[in-house]
């Protein structure tokens, strides 16, 4: 009697007839495989960290070198306040602008709106800006004159660097260390040669270069690609980070080898 | 066909080879990128996707007990700047370039690897003592070309796990 109700139970609920049963059976496996596997690379691998957006393809050069300096001039009215209105920055921690190679600071904006580079100023006003503004600002900062400062807004050339630290730091931006693998500054920073998207560092404020150091060696900037900077920020010791900020602060990077 | 038509023809094959052989340095990085084919990797974008990104790149525990190393040459510094392997266990080197053609050498072993851009270069290293090892470019490479070296240091096996936890087996900091 049960045998036979049970019996016709099934036969008449489409739910319980083999095919379907095999069918829900593997749509649940191929499910739960999904899942695991989605699970497991999850678990598995973290997100890949990326330094920055940027890669120097000859498409994102033409980009970044493309922009209208006149555009650029009336967009950058708004940078004056802390940049000065020539390029020179008045506050220490500031950088100076005038002449700054377009691709470097191309870059450093597109970090700043991508929150690749943190900046509580910078972030924000970046974020206003489109790429074609980007571009524009760019090309006009690159216009300005390294030389002249009719203002006097500047605070550069700043004071001589100590004694001891001169040297150590015109043989650091010379020749590097090879003991421990410390490359010569002016091999990227000119003016012995340049990479893309690497800044001239000649007329650069003390007190910026010095901050940017120790944020290259505490790892809280880390948008430079293939983390050269945070590999030699951190191999510097912190008199050496000291003496390379004054040597570029004072405009020696201007006349290498004028230090000795 | 006589003996001297086979002369001329040998002759003439012997030139054409010694030419190619004379410009190696001219045609190594397109013959050697035409050699490992499948290895090809973007060069100015490496740090953007694939397997040479930032958190991927140093020693990586495999389960047979091997470590893969990955690394990038890019001027003037080879990235991690310090490696840490354990000592015994087969280190499969994994190193491409971000811009020029580089060779990584560890002194004091007969180990070099030239690393090419765009390419992969693969190899196996054993170090059977714990010790430490300079590392060198060996080709010439640029203004900081004699600069760049870095370091490869060997750890007893046991010591390898625990030292292994921060920042995939680099030892930068310490």
């Amino acid at each position: 009697m049960l045998r036979n109700k049970l019996f016709q139970r099934t036969e008449k609920s489409s739910w319980l007839r083999p095919t379907t049963l095999a069918l829900t059976f593997l749509v649940g496996v191929a499910l739960a495989g999904v899942a695991a596997t989605s699970l497991l690379e999850a678990g598995d691998s973290p997100p890949d960290r990326v330094p920055s957006n940027v890669a120097w393809t000859p498409e994102t050069i033409a980009a970044a070198s493309a922009g209208d300096a006149f555009r650029g001039m009336l967009l950058a009215r708004r940078c004056d306040h802390c940049h000065g209105a020539e390029g020179f920055s008045s506050v220490g921690y500031t950088p100076n602008l005038a002449g700054m190679d377009k691709l470097a600071l191309w870059k450093q904006l597109e970090d700043f709106r991508a929150r690749k580079r943190l900046s509580r100023t910078m972030g924000p006003i970046a974020e206003s800006l489109s790429s074609r503004d980007v571009a524009d600002v760019v090309a006009y900062y690159a216009k300005l004159p390294v030389f002249q400062d009719s203002q006097d807004n500047r605070i550069f050339p700043q004071n001589p660097p100590e004694a001891n630290h001169a040297g150590v730091a015109s043989h650091l931006v010379s020749f590097g260390d090879g003991e421990r693998g410390i490359p010569p500054c002016q091999a990227c920073h000119g003016p012995v040669a340049y990479r893309p998207g690497v800044p001239s560092l000649a007329t650069q404020n003390a007190d910026y270069v010095l901050n940017q150091l120790e944020s290259f060696a505490n790892r809280s900037r880390t948008n430079d690609i293939n983390e050269p900077m945070r590999t030699i920020a951190a191999l510097l010791s912190e008199d050496e980070r000291h003496a390379l900020a004054e040597y570029y602060g004072s405009g020696l990077g201007l006349q290498p080898g004028s230090a000795k | 066909m006589n003996w001297r038509k086979l002369r001329t023809l040998l002759l003439t094959v012997l030139i054409l080879c010694l030419i190619p052989a004379t410009r190696y340095y001219q045609i190594d990085v397109p013959l050697l990128r035409l050699l490992r084919g499948s290895h090809h990797v973007d060069p100015l974008s490496l740090h953007l996707t694939g397997e040479f990104v930032e958190n991927n790149l140093g020693t990586e525990q495999n389960p047979d007990g091997s470590v893969t190393v990955r690394m990038i040459a890019q001027q003037y510094l080879f990235i991690p700047h310090c490696i840490l392997v354990p000592a015994g266990a087969p280190v499969h080197l994994r190193i491409t370039s971000a811009d020029a053609v580089h060779s990584l050498t560890f002194n004091g072993t007969d180990y070099a690897v030239k690393v090419l851009p765009g390419t992969i270069s693969e190899t196996q290293l054993d170090f059977l003592t714990p010790g430490e090892y300079k590392t060198a470019c060996r080709e010439f490479c640029g203004a900081g070309h004699y600069a760049m070296r870095s370091e490869l240091k060997v750890v007893p096996r046991e010591q390898f796990p625990a030292l292994h936890q921060e920042e995939r087996g680099s030892c930068v900091a310490q």
